[in-house]
């Protein structure tokens, strides 16, 4: 199929390596921001019954394609789309414009096809996925896409700048806001609190290419960085969040295009069919099988290749429930040679990662499967960690709540009982176990959500001498030492905000001890496959902001919830 | 009969007397005992009081969304102790304290367990029954994890309280026995009388003993069960009566230090402690004497600073030729405990003590008091207690 959707992934793909090949003669490792226009301008076809005539614009909003040389573009673009059963037009600076795309300079391109109204749905579907797979890695971009059928228009905006990301290397960032890859209503009120993805990188490892492959004139390697998650954020726990239903993968090659253009005519990669090729799930106590729901119609990120987990009994309603934990994985696949890469030679990369992606991954299986699994077992284990965490809090929280009542129960002083069923606002003392339970619960959610952002802050600390993270930290100082509270010794004397090492020492120690830890590689040793971590600056908007205030009265590490240890 | 008097002349005790008269006139001039300045014995209504104010402050905590937090003073922590002569080592009166907090993961599970146990003494305290530590632990032995939890958390709750463990209806395990002059009655109405063949075991509530009665000139502390019993053999408890004879069997329990204090409380006789010349031995010593650091803050019901060493001490060593092969090496953790003794403040106002233990640090050797067997068998209690009680060999 050579429809509008292949046409304008391709082409933004096109424009992306293009625009990434360029920067990075300017600044290596920086990330790609702008603004791209796709409008699809859909008229009854004069010539054929129940036929569309579809105008496709592609178009950026301001100079960020500087150096294109317009006639070499559309003659490239022409040969890695030459299914395309239209012809690719020019505009530039001079030629008019549409006047829904306002203000869209310096250039645009065109293209027409016919389509059957059903496949323009389809396509704008296939188009808006990729064009949430993009921004999930490439967050800095922001793309205006609107479809306008018969006059009727319908327009979205896709864009992740101002989220919180998780900077990889070679200019990219992973968006770690939930909302990407989870549909919030289903987790209720928990929405409400930790709002963020917490990655987990496995080490880099290096593809070996099959003969065949190679034959077709790779030069240079290609190295994959898996990224492990569990969505929603695994501290902030709820009773349906104490089991993991399903696995999500997400495949990436270089310049952080996505590799598999999802489609429901295009099956999924076969490799992947076998859910336990490159994941032990056993040592889990997890049964995997493969999830066929192609939806496309929906307002997430979706996965390339998507497990569910069966029930041991095998009991399929228990498949169909969409609570539970996620298991995000995002498989990066970046390529590097000794040389500048071309854009045509990255293009080629791109285009041999997608057709011969099996082949790849299944020569280096083993290494493949190392890499995987350690980021897989790390992520899983803050599941395990969290769901013992949580049940060690709901035993206290249960004790203490029994103990209050024991008390107040067995009381002979109508005094002290009357107080407490006022203080609490409790009729009897029915309703006040419930609302004393649901205070404690309260309390230790906040306190939950506090670490939370506080991890994430130590995940995306700066570098030192950073003016925006050395307001925060007097911001944060200032308030911890208003929060110190008793005299004398405080319990929790061992929070201090600390340097950015003691942070980043704190994210090692969350994630694995393995030497080849790209954490570790990617906090400053000279590794050539990995950039060192560096900060975020985009916040998203209101939520953090709550977020943040709440962090500010943190004092006590949360972290020690993943350690044995007795309290004081 | 148990009270017929076998013992020595009325002359052998001559030193004594002085030594209690000089005792008393101490006393009198410190004008009478110092004022109990820790916890105090609170009545039944005063601890479920102070147990629903605790509630009360918790569920308020709560009602404006604010994390519930103890606040425990640091028993064990150094800067929180004075050492006073009259009283030994207690608590000072503004102290560093700790939060257990309810929304820390570290802290949170010790929260409950406060909680626990506070509804447990509530419980007991109510229904005026009585439990042992012990007895708590093994409510749940799997929630409390060990008896070491429990134990803290009790002293903890007392601290925080400011009330005695024995009002909070929690009594310990005794492991002390005590054998000569004394007779009383305990709390169920059991008349006890010490003086028999073998010895009876310190009673579990010390508070409710009454009719306390002797006649004995003095009280001899016993570190070691195995010296206990050898004088219990060698009838020590007759040839001196009239005299009592206690041991903790090593670290001296709660029971075994409140019946040594309600001892000289109530008959102000003078007590002597016959340890091994171990830093081991002089450690045990100073707790009868001064306190220990963990329950500091209930020195003013424990502590004795009126006891004196009797033995074994290491000067005895040369000056009664003990044979160099019953000595034993200071090992590193005695050197460690030695100097641990020394620096302490207690130390500073017992020069004698001082001496003894700087005698023990040169030689760098010590000797248990199965030391003197190899004069001879009996020679601890029939020349060397002897001679140690009529010529005021105590320091």
């Amino acid at each position: 199929m050579e429809g509008t959707a292949v046409a304008v992934c391709e082409i933004l793909k096109y424009l992306i390596i293009h625009w990434r090949c360029e920067t990075a003669r300017i600044s290596k490792g920086a990330l790609l921001e702008g603004e791209l226009v796709i409008s699809i301008e859909a008229l009854n076809s004069k010539h054929q019954a129940n036929t569309l005539h579809c105008v496709t614009t592609i178009a950026s909003a301001g100079s960020i394609f500087g150096g294109l040389v317009l006639k070499k573009i559309l003659k490239e673009i022409q040969s890695i789309l030459p299914g395309l059963s239209a012809e690719l037009s020019w505009t530039s600076e001079e030629t008019s414009y549409s006047q829904d795309v306002s203000g869209v300079t310096p250039f645009q391109m065109i293209f027409e096809v016919h389509e059957k109204p059903r496949t323009l749905m389809t396509d704008s579907l296939v188009i808006k996925n990729f064009l949430r797979k993009v921004i999930t890695v490439l967050p800095k971009i922001r793309f205006n896409f609107s479809v306008k059928v018969n006059g009727i228009l319908s327009m979205e905006i896709f864009g992740a700048e101002n989220e919180p990301t998780l900077n990889l290397s070679n200019g990219i960032a992973l968006v770690v806001n939930h909302q990407h890859y989870v549909s919030t209503p289903k987790f209720g009120a928990t929405e409400l609190l930790c709002s963020r993805i917490h990655p987990v990188l496995g080490h880099p490892v290096m593809l070996f290419i099959p003969d065949d492959v190679a034959k077709m004139g790779l030069l240079g390697e290609l190295i994959l960085t898996p990224a492990a998650a569990l969505c929603p954020c695994p501290k902030v726990f709820s009773n349906q969040l104490n089991r993991i239903s399903s696995a999500s993968i997400f495949l990436y090659g270089p310049s952080g295009l996505p590799l598999i253009l999802l489609n429901p005519e295009q099956p999924t990669s076969t490799i992947f069919k076998d859910t336990s090729y490159f994941i032990n799930w056993k040592k889990h106590h997890l049964c995997m099988v493969p999830n066929l729901d192609f939806n496309l119609d929906r307002d997430l990120v979706l996965p390339d290749v998507s497990y569910q987990v069966e029930s041991s009994e095998g009991d399929q309603t228990q498949n169909m429930d969409p609570q539970g934990q996620t298991l995000l994985l995002f498989l990066f696949v970046d390529f590097h040679s000794g040389f500048p890469v071309q854009k045509m030679e990255l293009w080629g990369v791109h285009t041999l990662l997608t057709t011969h992606l099996s082949a790849i991954l299944t020569e280096s299986h083993s290494v493949v499967q190392d890499s995987i699994q350690v980021a897989v077992d790390q992520a899983l284990e803050q599941h395990h960690h969290a769901v013992k965490a949580h049940q060690k809090l709901q035993a206290s929280l249960s004790v203490a709540v029994n103990s209050i009542m024991s008390i107040m129960t067995g009381s002979t002083s109508s005094s002290f009982r009357k107080t407490c069923l006022q203080t609490l606002q409790a009729a009897d003392t029915q309703e006040f176990g419930t609302k004393l339970h649901k205070s404690f619960h309260e309390i230790t959610q906040n306190r939950f959500l506090h670490h939370c952002s506080r991890e994430v802050k130590q995940q995306l600390l700066p570098e030192k001498n950073n003016a925006e993270q050395s307001t925060e930290d007097a911001h944060e100082n200032s308030s911890l030492e208003l929060l110190a509270g008793t005299s004398g010794q405080v319990e929790n004397k061992s929070l201090k905000r600390g340097s950015l090492r003691q942070g980043v020492e704190e994210t090692r120690a969350f994630r694995s001890p393995r030497a080849l830890n790209p954490s570790e590689a990617a906090l400053g040793r000279a590794e050539p496959t990995a950039a060192p971590l560096t900060p975020s600056r985009n916040r998203t908007g209101p939520r953090s902001g709550l977020e943040d205030a709440l962090w500010l009265q943190e004092i006590s590490n949360l972290s020690e919830w993943l350690s044995p240890g007795s309290a004081s | 009969m148990a009270f017929a008097p076998r013992g020595p002349e009325a002359s052998f005790f001559q030193v004594l007397d002085q030594h209690r008269a000089s005792l008393l006139a101490a006393l009198r001039k410190g004008g009478g005992e110092p004022a109990g300045g820790g916890t105090r014995l609170a009545t039944s209504s005063e601890v479920l009081a102070a147990i629903e104010n605790v509630i009360q402050d918790i569920i308020t905590s709560l009602a404006r969304n604010e994390a519930p937090a103890f606040t425990i003073d640091n028993r064990s922590s150094w800067e929180n102790i004075k050492f006073e002569d009259s009283v030994g080592l207690h608590m000072v009166s503004h102290c560093t304290t700790r939060k257990i907090k309810s929304d820390s993961p570290k802290s949170v599970k010790t929260f409950a367990l406060i909680l626990k146990i506070l509804s447990m003494i509530y419980k007991l305290v109510q229904s005026n029954t009585y439990a042992t530590k012990r007895d708590i632990y093994y409510t749940d032995s799997q929630l409390f994890g060990n008896q070491t939890v429990v134990d803290n958390i009790i002293n903890d709750i007392s601290c925080m309280l400011k009330v005695p463990r024995r009002s909070l209806h929690i009594l310990s395990t005794s492991k002390g026995l005590i054998a000569g002059d004394l007779r009383y009655i305990e709390e169920d109405g059991t008349k006890v009388n010490c003086a028999c063949a073998t010895a009876v075991a310190v009673p579990s509530n010390i508070q409710g003993i009454q009719n306390l009665i002797t006649d004995a000139k003095f009280l001899l502390i016993v570190e070691k069960d195995a010296t206990f019993q050898r004088l219990l053999d060698d009838s020590f408890c007759t040839k001196m009566s009239p005299c009592i004879m206690v041991t903790g069997k090593g670290a001296p329990d709660l029971n075994t230090r409140l019946l040594v204090k309600k001892l000289w409380d109530t008959f102000h006789i003078p007590i002597f402690t016959l340890v091994d010349a171990d830093p081991h031995g002089i450690e045990i010593m100073c707790i009868y004497k001064y306190g220990s650091m963990a329950m500091s803050f209930e020195a003013h019901n424990l502590t004795v600073p009126a006891i004196r060493w009797l033995g074994l001490l290491p000067s005895d060593i040369k000056r009664l030729n003990i044979p160099k092969g019953t000595l034993i090496p200071l090992t590193k953790q005695d050197q460690m405990k030695l100097d641990s003794v020394l620096k302490r403040p207690y130390i500073t106002c017992q020069p004698f003590w001082r001496k003894e233990m700087e005698i023990m640090a040169d030689s760098k050797m010590k000797a248990e008091i199965q030391a003197l067997t190899f004069l001879s068998s009996d020679y601890l209690s029939r020349v060397y207690l002897p001679n140690k009680l009529k010529f005021g060999g105590w320091i």
